[in-house]
């Protein structure tokens, strides 16, 4: 019997699970990241044809990138037609092209698939429609998969969400797309649900009367919301209403980089050229830290540094950018806040060459530095539910999942406007792709 | 952010949850053992730079590491002395040809001048290429470079060296290391120099050129891989060098474009520094130091000399280079098809069409401006007056 598989392609994260019938196997699809049950949802292609995704790709991207020469020049792109009340002429139109640039980093593939007027893009000599790029990446993820489990996959089910689009076009027309890259990336058998339903499918199993039921889907990339009428399992859904804001974990990565780190490289310390300021100021931004290693910004820090302006500091940062730690350094401040979703206070500490910091990290500053997003979070919650014409006391259950899901600010939110009796977490899968793995089990 | 307003955040965490209160206790306890610790050797160190002792230990390892240098220096010749004591050893040498399948072919090289070493008999070119020369002590190792970027090594003793004789047969030489799918073995490099090298240099069939340093060595060995070394899909990986930062870099295409380069100035990613023809393609690449000849040898034995001294450094980041063959005699089809950084003793090894391979004092080549060969010539190697 071939295998069947569960498949969360979601916006910034992506997950792979199965079900034996009895539990659910969240699959360590990517072993270099804190949670190897997570790939992040990124392709890398390189100059000769390449691919990578995950960590994997992000590593490539760094050691691609790091210290690498740049030399820009100018290319005929197409051509514009101007057209005037009494003229029409059409313009040459040239874009300044980095020809030594090695590979390309590709983010928001499930964007890409409903986004209006995106045909595609052009990577070095290949034109990539929105399908290819999801299928070169979910090939790799079947690959990794198959690794894993010893054995061919035929079938999966695939997370979508309420809505790609409003357009019901556009919406069908993003399925087909997804469909026909997961045939391409060569499953035989691809079928659909619900990225909500399968978030709350433990839940469904054990319903015994109609509810109305509010899904809180906060992962790493976005904040996903829907509202249904759930009957009980292999009943009739509703969706009410569904809802999101592009608010998740790596915003709160940033957010602790800006607001507890960036003085150990350097802000603050003292009144830096534009050049260093900038350099400072990308740390947060993962995927702006390689661009910054080039040689005319490194012979700026020297500078700086035997200037004496700041130099630990600016050695830190020179170290980081260089020293290929980005990674590590990442990957810490994740581990970070993980932690302060079970426990009040961690560390925040990278000790490597010419980079040493150390911060005690409490909950209390965590909450103060994400609480801007708190607003955020609760304007989408009001907007959805007033959407689906309910009212809170009319939400019998609140099923959360995702990791930022788990963060006490965010729980207290949400049992502050329903109640702390209705807040339920989706029991031990804290994932879509769990879900979705056990609808592909029990469609036999 | 002052350190006040820290600890008064981390107050304000223990009085919301008094549970958090030990956590942070028990990290600050960790710091503060930590900065302790470091305090003390710190301390310690700074004893010892004032009573003398740390600069009386680094002197030592000074003169270790001078003493060291040494014996180095003797054992890769920078003193003739010395060497007379290890010619015994390093007399044998290997002569391996090898083309991009894998095939190499290690034959003994004795103490001939000049004249036929003896013939290869079977199919010489695969897919086009000539198979290429390399001569080297017996008692090396080499470093195989494929056009994926792997890399592996090899004694070169773990060869099994062709019988003597006047002719072998080419296609019956061993595969030792068979290319995966896809890719071709790109060239060899041997490894005996590398602790003197400063970096790896790299050149791609279609002049681009990569530095890597070497003290990356280790990595690389551990991980088998280098990189192409190229930038282009249709480009691969041609040859591979020891340099020094003070070494000159010559690129020599075959349509006779000559291209010189300072090590130091090289970047550390591949670059495109050697702008060719859609034809053309990169023949020799040679670290060249002032004192040796850069000589470039045609496919009929023409032979075309510059020394290192008057070798002209480009100046831009991609350069069509200087052209060594005049248009009239590229359209009547000559063509490089080696190029070597020779001294008056070295030996030129050729290998020509009908499968000789024979020896030709690279002074007299130099001098006489060909050197004769029976058929056209396929390509041609270096057998060094020193190891």
């Amino acid at each position: 019997m071939s295998i069947k598989i569960g498949l969360d392609f979601g916006t910034s994260n992506s997950g792979v699970a199965i079900y034996d019938g009895r539990q659910v196997r969240l699959l360590p699809i990517d072993r270099q990241n804190v949670l190897p049950e997570v790939v992040k949802t990124v392709l890398y292609i390189t100059r000769d044809g390449q691919f990578s995704i995950g960590q994997d790709a992000i590593a490539q991207y760094y050691r691609h990138n790091v210290n690498r020469q740049r030399r820009y020049v100018r290319k005929w792109a197409g051509e514009i037609d101007v057209i005037g009340a009494d003229m029409h002429f059409v313009r040459d139109v040239y874009v300044m092209v980095d020809e030594l640039k090695p590979g390309r980093l590709m983010q928001y593939l499930k964007t890409a698939l409903r986004k209006d007027g995106f045909e595609g893009t052009q990577v070095f000599e290949r034109f990539f429609r929105p399908g290819d790029l999801v299928q070169a990446y979910l090939s790799l993820l079947k690959r990794r998969a198959e690794e894993l489990l010893g054995e061919p996959i035929d079938s999966v089910t695939l997370g979508r969400p309420v809505k790609f689009s409003e357009n019901p076009a556009r919406d069908r027309a993003a399925e087909e797309t997804l469909r026909a890259a997961a045939l391409q990336a060569g499953f035989r058998q691809v079928e659909f649900e619900l990225e909500p339903i399968a978030a709350a499918l433990d839940y469904e199993q054990t319903l015994t009367r109609p509810e109305n039921v509010l899904i809180f889907d906060f992962g790493g990339g976005t904040l996903d919301l829907a509202v249904l009428r759930l009957t009980g399992p292999g009943g009739q859904r509703q969706v009410y209403a569904s809802g999101g804001v592009d608010v998740a974990g790596s915003d709160f990565d940033r957010a602790i980089i800006e607001a507890r780190l960036l003085p150990h490289f350097g802000l603050g310390s003292v009144n830096h050229q534009p050049e260093i300021l900038e350099m400072i100021q990308a740390v947060p931004d993962w995927m702006a830290l390689p661009e910054l290693a080039t040689p005319l910004n490194r012979n700026t820090l020297e500078k700086a540094i035997r200037a004496g302006l700041a130099p630990v500091r600016l050695r830190a940062l020179q170290a980081l950018i260089y020293n290929d730690l980005a990674f590590t350094f990442y990957n810490r401040v994740e581990a970070a806040k993980i932690a302060l979703s079970s426990q009040g206070a961690t560390t925040l500490s990278l000790e490597d060459s010419g980079v040493s910091f150390w911060e005690l990290y409490t909950r209390h500053q965590f909450e103060r530095d994400i609480a801007r997003y708190v607003s955020q979070v609760r304007q989408v919650l009001d907007e959805t539910l007033a959407a689906s014409g309910l009212e809170a006391g009319q939400i019998d259950a609140v099923v959360k999942t995702g990791g930022s899901s788990n963060i006490p600010l965010f729980t207290g939110l949400l049992e502050q406007v329903f109640g702390a009796e209705k807040v339920k977490a989706s029991n031990a899968f804290s994932s879509v792709a769990a879900g979705l793995a056990i609808r592909a089990g029990r469609r036999g | 952010m002052t350190f006040n307003d820290k600890i008064d955040e981390w107050i304000a965490e223990a009085e919301t949850r008094p549970g958090s209160a030990l956590m942070i206790l028990k990290l600050i306890a960790g710091r503060l053992r930590d900065l302790t610790e470091r305090n003390e050797e710190l301390l310690a160190e700074n004893i010892a730079l004032q009573d003398g002792s740390r600069v009386e230990t680094y002197q030592k390892r000074i003169s270790y590491l001078e003493y060291q240098l040494e014996l180095l220096k003797r054992r890769l010749g920078a003193d003739d002395s010395a060497l007379e004591a290890l010619a015994e050893q390093e007399k044998a040498t290997s002569l391996l040809v090898y083309n991009a399948t894998g095939r190499i072919l290690r034959l003994e090289a004795g103490a001939e001048s000049a004249g036929p070493l003896g013939r290869l008999t079977g199919e010489l070119s695969a897919a086009g290429e000539p198979p290429r020369l390399l001569a080297l002590p017996a008692r090396e190792e080499v470093l195989l470079l494929f056009t994926s970027g792997r890399i592996s090594t090899l004694p070169v003793s773990s060869l099994p060296a062709a019988a003597p004789g006047e002719s072998w047969d080419w296609e019956a030489a061993p595969v030792p290391e068979e290319p995966h799918a896809g890719e071709q073995l790109a060239c060899l490099l041997p490894l005996a120099r590398l602790s003197l090298a400063d970096f790896f240099l790299q050149a791609s069939r279609r002049g681009f050129v990569k530095k890597t340093p070497a003290s990356l060595t280790q990595s690389i060995l551990e991980n088998h891989f280098l990189g192409r070394g190229t930038l282009q899909k249709a480009d691969q990986a041609f040859d591979l060098l020891l340099g020094q930062k003070k070494d000159l870099l010559a690129l020599v295409s075959a349509e006779g474009r000559l291209l010189g380069l300072a090590s130091d100035n090289l970047s550390f990613s591949a670059e495109e520094r050697l702008r060719l023809e859609l034809t053309d393609y990169v023949i020799a690449a040679c670290a060249l130091r002032p004192d040796d000849v850069l000589l470039c040898l045609t496919q009929t034995g023409k032979v075309i000399q510059r020394e290192g001294k008057m070798l002209e450094l480009a100046k831009s980041a991609a350069s069509r280079g200087q052209a060594l063959i005049s248009p009239a005699r590229l359209e009547q089809g000559t063509r490089f098809i080696g190029a070597a950084a020779v001294r008056a003793q070295d030996r030129l090894i050729v290998l020509d069409a009908a499968g000789w391979i024979s020896l030709h004092g690279a002074g007299e080549a130099a001098a006489a401006g060909n050197l004769h060969a029976e058929a056209v010539i396929l390509s041609m190697g270096l057998l060094p007056a020193r190891a």
